[in-house]
C-alpha cells in the first residue's frame, strides 16, 4: 500500500495547489458584472461549498486507504 | 475480475477522478462564465447537481445489489451494496451542505421544508438507518438482510425526489438539463456541468471498487481465521 499512499499524496497536493490558485484568482480578477450578488458572503459560500467537496471526498479516500492498509497488513501476517 | 484486479482498477479510476476534480475546479473558477442573475454563487451549480446525481447513482446501485442479495444470497452482492451505500452517503452529504449554501444567497434562506429538500433529507436519514440496522443485530446475516430491505425502500424515494419539483410548487428550480426539450443552459455552463458529472461518477466508481476490494480482503481474512480455528 505505500504506492497507493504516494499516488494519493501526489494527487492531493496537485488539487490543493490548483484550488489555492483558483480561489486567489477568482478573488483578484472578479467574475463579471453580476459577481456582486450576495456580496462577499457569496464568495465565502462558494469557497465553503468547494472546500466541503474536497474534505468529504478526500476524507473518504483516506478512510478507505487506511482500512485497506490495515486489512492488507493483517493478511500479510 | 479478482479482488486484486478490482483494487488496481479502483486505484486507477480514483486517481483519474481526483485529477479530474482538479480540472473541474479549474473550469469552475477560471473557464466558465458567470451567470448573469445569480452571480458568483451560481458556481456551486458545478458541484451540487453532480453530487446529487452521484448519490442517486450510488443509492440506486445499493438498492439493486441489495435486491439481488436478497434473491441470490451471494456475499459479494452485499459487499457491493454496503460499498455503494457508503459512497452515496458521502455524496448525499455534499449535496445537503452545498445546496443550503447556494440557497442562502439565491433564496435568502438555508433551508425550507419544501418537497425536494425534505425528501432528500429523508433519503439521507434512511441510509443512516441502513448502517445502523447492519450493526444492530447479533446475527450479521440478519443485519445484512434487514439493511438490504432498508436500501430498497430508501431508493424508492429517488424518483419522487427528481419529480417533486415538477409535481409541486417549490423554491427549488426545475431540472435544466434532463428535460423533454433538452438542456436549457449556455454551452460553457453545460460543458462544465457535464465534465463535473463525469468526474464525480468516475471518482465514485473508483472509490466504490476500492471499498469493494476492502470487503473482499476482509472476507479472505475471516476465511483464514476460520481455517486456523478448525
Amino acid at each position: 500500500m505505500p504506492r497507493l499512499d504516494q499516488i494519493l499524496r501526489g494527487v492531493l497536493s496537485l488539487i490543493l495547489l490548483s484550488i489555492s490558485f483558483s480561489a486567489l484568482a477568482a478573488q483578484a480578477t472578479g467574475s463579471g458584472g453580476a459577481a456582486g450578488v450576495g456580496g462577499l458572503r457569496a464568495y465565502w459560500h462558494v469557497f465553503i461549498a468547494y472546500a466541503v467537496v474536497l474534505v468529504l471526498v478526500l476524507g473518504w479516500v483516506i478512510s478507505i486507504g487506511r482500512r485497506l492498509k490495515d486489512v492488507e497488513q493483517r493478511l500479510g501476517e | 475480475m479478482s479482488i486484486i484486479g478490482i483494487r488496481r482498477a479502483g486505484i486507477f479510476l480514483a486517481a483519474l477522478g481526483l485529477l479530474g476534480l482538479g480540472v473541474v475546479y479549474w473550469m469552475s473558477f477560471f473557464w466558465v462564465s458567470t451567470e448573469a442573475s445569480q452571480g458568483i454563487v451560481q458556481r456551486i451549480f458545478y458541484v451540487h447537481p453532480p453530487a446529487a446525481w452521484t448519490s442517486f447513482l450510488a443509492f440506486g446501485i445499493a438498492a439493486l445489489t441489495s435486491g439481488m442479495y436478497l434473491w441470490l444470497r451471494d456475499e459479494r452482492l452485499d459487499w457491493a451494496a454496503s460499498s455503494a451505500a457508503e459512497g452515496g452517503m458521502v455524496f448525499a452529504t455534499i449535496m445537503l451542505i452545498t445546496g443550503p449554501l447556494w440557497g442562502k444567497i439565491a433564496w435568502g434562506t438555508y433551508w425550507t421544508w419544501e418537497p425536494r429538500l425534505t425528501l432528500t433529507l429523508l433519503l439521507w436519514f434512511v441510509f443512516v438507518g441502513y448502517f445502523m440496522v447492519r450493526r444492530s443485530t447479533d446475527n450479521p446475516e440478519q443485519g445484512k438482510r434487514f439493511s438490504a430491505v432498508v436500501a430498497i425502500v430508501g431508493a424508492l424515494l429517488i424518483p419522487f425526489i427528481h419529480l417533486s419539483v415538477v409535481w409541486f410548487r417549490s423554491l427549488h428550480p426545475e431540472p435544466v438539463v434532463i428535460t423533454p426539450e433538452g438542456p436549457s443552459l449556455p454551452g460553457d455552463m453545460l460543458t462544465t456541468l457535464l465534465v463535473s458529472v463525469g468526474v464525480f461518477t468516475v471518482l465514485f466508481l473508483g472509490l466504490f471498487m476500492l471499498r469493494y476490494a476492502l470487503e473482499g480482503i476482509r472476507h479472505e481474512l475471516q476465511v483464514r481465521a476460520r481455517r486456523a480455528a478448525a
